[in-house]
């Protein structure tokens, strides 16, 4: 970080600033002015959280994808098959156990499976063509969606959380005061805070495995150069074959997430890959802490964006695309 | 500093290192215009690397080059092309979707006016013309409007010198030209080196000991990194230094 | 098919342009020609009309990626900003947004935004390379269509734009199934011609050496980044065209139009055609509208729902990435090349 902020001060600077005004934002209460012109403070806090958790979602479904790109140079356009099979099976788990926790395992484990025969199958067979496992990945997709369609039909699902968690707990921040000066504090769903902690718990889990264990050396050994790591004897078609059962586990494990968030529906498919993309063209391929970046940008930008200026929200997010292409097409945390 | 003038290329204390390594360490160089010079040396003697610098694909960490006189140092790769040097690469760097014809009319028309265009070449066209007498020039004709990529190497071996010799020349740079070719494609290679116009000096690096020494009028040596011997072929060839050299650290040569 | 393998350029450099025709050209020429007289309305405007337009779309694809190496997913945004265009400066039932300017402002002006618009993407998409590409430009695409979407002031959202109508010149009403037939056959043929032209001209030779070798080409003095942005412009040009063709045989543009789906399709049409020859992209279209018009009743004939087109469509998709990555093209040059070769020995029965 140090280093950093003596390469770019200029930058260091405004960083600083940006982080001190979202601070105040926070946690001063708002002086009258400030609501009239924007909105209310509770407002303001929605969106925050909103975007937050949304990026934590966004963060699962992409570090997978980040994952078997930077180790594989394999780019899945199915990832968001994936995401929307694990919603599925996690709904149908949660539905017919009743146990809702009991769904994000078996999203995990089958969908893992799943993209242990999707590395199989393509891109073993395929490798070092990138644009023909682009190409059957798309077709894959396509077919599953249409086979999902069939399968599920067209309604909406939503995977329920347990009663413990559904409710709205009472946050220790201020959205205002009342005439009689007593504190307003913000309620939010228990159900994001604590999936949103997964979230985070998982992307660490994962930097400490890619960092400090000998298999995450390997892995990254192999992102940094896939010649060493063959030279290295190590039995690589497993750990590529590993590698992208989590991948794809991850994005099982996003779709219950997603689905206990928002709901399972036909096109949430289309709707997470480019989520992913865009993730990791901002963050930059194949980094963990690029696609923990990109997430939180992508979900604040969508949820202010909506709440703020809702006919250009898409805008904002293809504006943060172009502005990271133009000036760094590697993406931020992406090598040159 | 004095440049000696009437040199097609110097090398004055010429380094390159990466890292640690020392790639090349102060290489001195003179070459005529016309001349043709063989540069031997072992696996990881440099050779490469002092193509390299010399073409501008990465300058040298110190030191100067000049090619015809002018202080080439800092220019960018197609600057130099423009002023005449060219080299093939070892490894194949054509245009493999592309018909022989056509790889060597983009390698004529890098380096003419008006590379941009979205005109059809005539058959008449001067370019086109060039590029017909070169792909003649390295026995290709019957292939011409094949693609690259259904070529043999040999042929592909060939192709590379025909894209050197595009645009008028001044000084090549050959690296390993014949490596992996059949004894027919080495007679044919040596024939076309030895038939280029006379004012055409080239360096070439070469592990086939019979081939730089027939193509050359002086042998360089390289190792480590560093020259140390240079002289006529028989002289070099008799060298007990570097036969114990070379014939000891080439085996596969 | 004759006609894929009737052009060599190459070969027919040397002879004069009349000569240089393949007698499969002419045939098919003159089969598309008369086709009014014997074919029905359905026939031409739908079927003929469409593959027309959208193989024009994907022949714009097939000149950034075959030629240029460049698999973009934006063609049918600009095909479609090029239809919105023509519906903003143009005419149309949304008369609050319409402008109603004559046709020759509207139709040059939409075009020219629309190529300016490529150059951006292009600009924007060449920054990266390979497959970042093909990311890059379908999150475009995306954020293209959720912006018509949600946008009233200007592409009037979810329902867009109807009723956008090609001018009357010379007194004929262009969407009447002859005429339009003719307009498309018109502007496919001269976007086909014109592409093979360019591949032919020191631009697209540049474009194929950046294709296969973006380094060598800089060394040797070429611009690559220009040469990769012009293509963007001119790919988007011949989606510009196809574009505001494909607005009017429907008299409709709406966000449904451009979204991912058909986005994909246009990528699926080059495919299955092939991307080595731009006539794979006229061949992807023609079979990717057969299946689109008959496949409701072939399903239901063998039993499925008509709704699983998807399903026959990426199958159809898949078998050919995965058995032919050249598609059809690629599968009729084996075939041939099985042909041509004596089946006792394998070895070619003729040195051509």
């Amino acid at each position: 970080m140090r280093a950093f902020a003596n390469r770019h001060p200029v930058w260091s600077a405004i960083l600083v600033v940006i982080a001190a005004i979202v601070l105040w934002l926070i946690f001063a209460i708002w002086p009258k002015g400030l609501s009239d012109a924007i909105g209310s403070k509770k407002i303001f806090l929605n969106a925050l959280f909103n975007g937050v958790t949304l990026g934590g979602l966004y963060f699962l479904v992409a570090s997978g994808f980040t994952l078997i790109f930077g180790l594989m140079r394999n780019v899945n356009m199915a990832h968001g098959t994936l995401y929307l099979l694990g919603g599925y099976i996690g709904f149908y788990t949660a539905d017919s156990t009743g146990y809702w926790l009991l769904a994000f395992p078996v999203a995990f484990v089958i969908v893992g499976l799943l993209g242990v025969l999707l590395q199989y199958v393509v891109f073993r067979r395929m490798e070092g063509q990138d644009l023909r496992q682009t190409l059957v990945t798309i077709g894959i997709s396509i077919v599953v969606a249409d086979l999902m369609l069939w399968g599920f039909g067209g309604n909406f699902f939503n995977i329920s959380p347990p009663s413990w968690l559904s409710g709205p707990v009472r946050t220790f921040l201020v959205t205002g005061a009342k005439s009689s000066g007593e504190l307003v504090y913000l309620t939010y769903p228990m159900v994001r805070i604590v999936i949103f902690a997964a979230a985070v718990l998982v992307g660490l889990a994962m930097w400490l495995a890619l960092n400090r264990t000998r298999i995450g050396m390997l892995i990254r050994a192999g992102v940094d150069d896939r010649d060493m790591l063959s030279a290295t004897g190590a039995r690589i078609q497993l750990v590529f074959a590993g590698v992208f059962a989590f991948g794809a586990g991850l994005a099982g494990i996003a779709g219950v997430v997603g689905g206990s968030f928002q709901s399972v529906a036909p096109g949430e498919d289309t709707r997470f890959l480019l989520a992913s993309l865009v993730v990791v063209i901002v963050g930059g391929m194949g980094s963990i802490p690029g696609a923990a970046l990109g997430a939180l940008l992508i979900g604040l930008a969508e949820q202010f964006g909506s709440v703020y200026f809702p006919t250009y929200a898409v805008v904002l997010t293809f504006i943060i695309m172009v502005v990271v292409l133009a000036f760094r097409p590697q993406g931020l945390m992406g090598r040159a | 500093m004095t440049a000696e003038t009437g040199l097609a290329l110097e090398l004055r204390g010429v380094s390159k290192r990466f890292g640690a390594l020392a790639a090349l360490s102060d290489i001195e160089l003179r070459v005529r215009p016309g001349e043709r010079r063989a540069v031997l040396g072992s696996n990881g003697a440099g050779k490469t690397t002092l193509f390299n610098c010399i073409t501008g694909d990465f300058p040298p960490s110190s030191g100067a080059i000049r090619f015809f006189g002018e202080d080439v140092t800092s220019f960018p790769a197609q600057e130099r092309i423009r002023r005449g040097l060219r080299r093939t690469y070892q490894i194949s760097l054509l245009f493999t979707g592309l018909s022989v014809l056509d790889n060597v009319y983009l390698a004529c028309r890098g380096v003419s006016r008006g590379r941009f265009s979205f005109r059809r070449p005539r058959a008449s066209d001067a370019l086109m013309q060039t590029a017909e007498e070169l792909v003649t020039t390295v026995h290709l004709q019957e292939v011409r409007n094949t693609r690259v990529s259904d070529l043999s190497y040999g042929q592909q071996r060939q192709l590379e010198i025909a894209m050197a010799l595009s645009g008028a020349p001044r000084f090549i740079l050959f690296d390993e030209p014949a490596a992996g070719l059949s004894p027919t494609e080495r007679r044919e290679l040596i024939a076309i080196l030895t038939g280029l116009p006379g004012h055409v000096g080239y360096i070439i690096i070469e592990h086939d000991m019979d081939v730089a020494l027939r193509v050359s009028e002086r042998v360089t040596m390289m190792h480590n990194g560093r020259i140390f011997k240079e002289g006529k072929p028989a002289e070099i060839e008799d060298d007990p230094e570097v036969q114990a050299l070379y014939l000891g650290g080439a085996a596969h040569g | 098919m004759a006609v894929l393998d009737a052009f060599d350029p190459a070969r027919a450099r040397d002879r004069n342009w009349i000569e240089r025709v393949p007698p499969a050209y002419w045939v098919l020429g003159l089969l598309l020609l008369v086709m009014p007289a014997f074919a029905g309305d359905f026939v031409l405007y739908q079927i003929m009309g469409w593959t027309f337009l959208l193989g024009m779309i994907a022949l714009s694809l097939m000149f950034l990626a075959g030629y240029g190496g460049m698999v973009s997913l934006a063609q049918m945004s600009f095909a479609g900003l090029a239809g919105y265009l023509v519906a903003i400066f143009g005419d149309s039932a949304i008369t609050a947004i319409s402008q109603g300017w004559p046709w020759w402002i509207t139709i040059p002006l939409s075009l020219a935004l629309t190529v300016l618009a490529a150059t951006g993407v292009g600009w924007l998409a060449v920054r990266t390379e390979g497959i970042y590409t093909i990311m890059i430009t379908l999150a475009i695409a995306a954020a293209f269509f959720y912006f018509t979407r949600q946008n009233y002031d200007l592409f009037n959202g979810f329902q867009g734009f109807n009723t956008i109508l090609p001018p009357h010149l010379f007194g004929v009403d262009w969407r009447a199934p002859v005429p339009f037939y003719y307009l498309a056959l018109f502007w496919a043929v001269a976007a086909y011609a014109a592409v093979l032209y360019l591949s032919r001209a020191p631009f697209g030779l540049a474009l194929q050496g950046v294709r296969d070798n973006p380094r060598r080409m800089a060394a040797l003095g070429y611009n690559v980044t220009a040469h990769r942005v012009a293509a963007y412009a001119f790919a988007g040009l011949i989606a510009g065209i196809g574009g505001i063709l494909l607005t009017w045989q429907s008299s409709q543009i709406s966000p449904g139009t451009i979204g991912i789906g058909p986005a994909i399709d246009v990528l699926v049409v080059a495919v299955i055609g092939g991307l080595r020859h731009p006539i794979g992209a006229f061949l992807g279209a023609f079979i990717f509208v057969l299946l689109k018009t008959f496949a409701v009743d072939v399903l239901i004939s063998l039993g499925l729902s008509g709704e699983r087109f998807q399903l026959l469509i990426g199958l159809c998709f898949l078998a050919i990435v995965f058995f032919s990555p050249d598609g059809l093209l690629g599968l009729w040059d084996r075939l041939r090349e099985r042909g041509l070769r004596d089946p006792l020995t394998g070895r070619a029965k003729d040195d051509r």
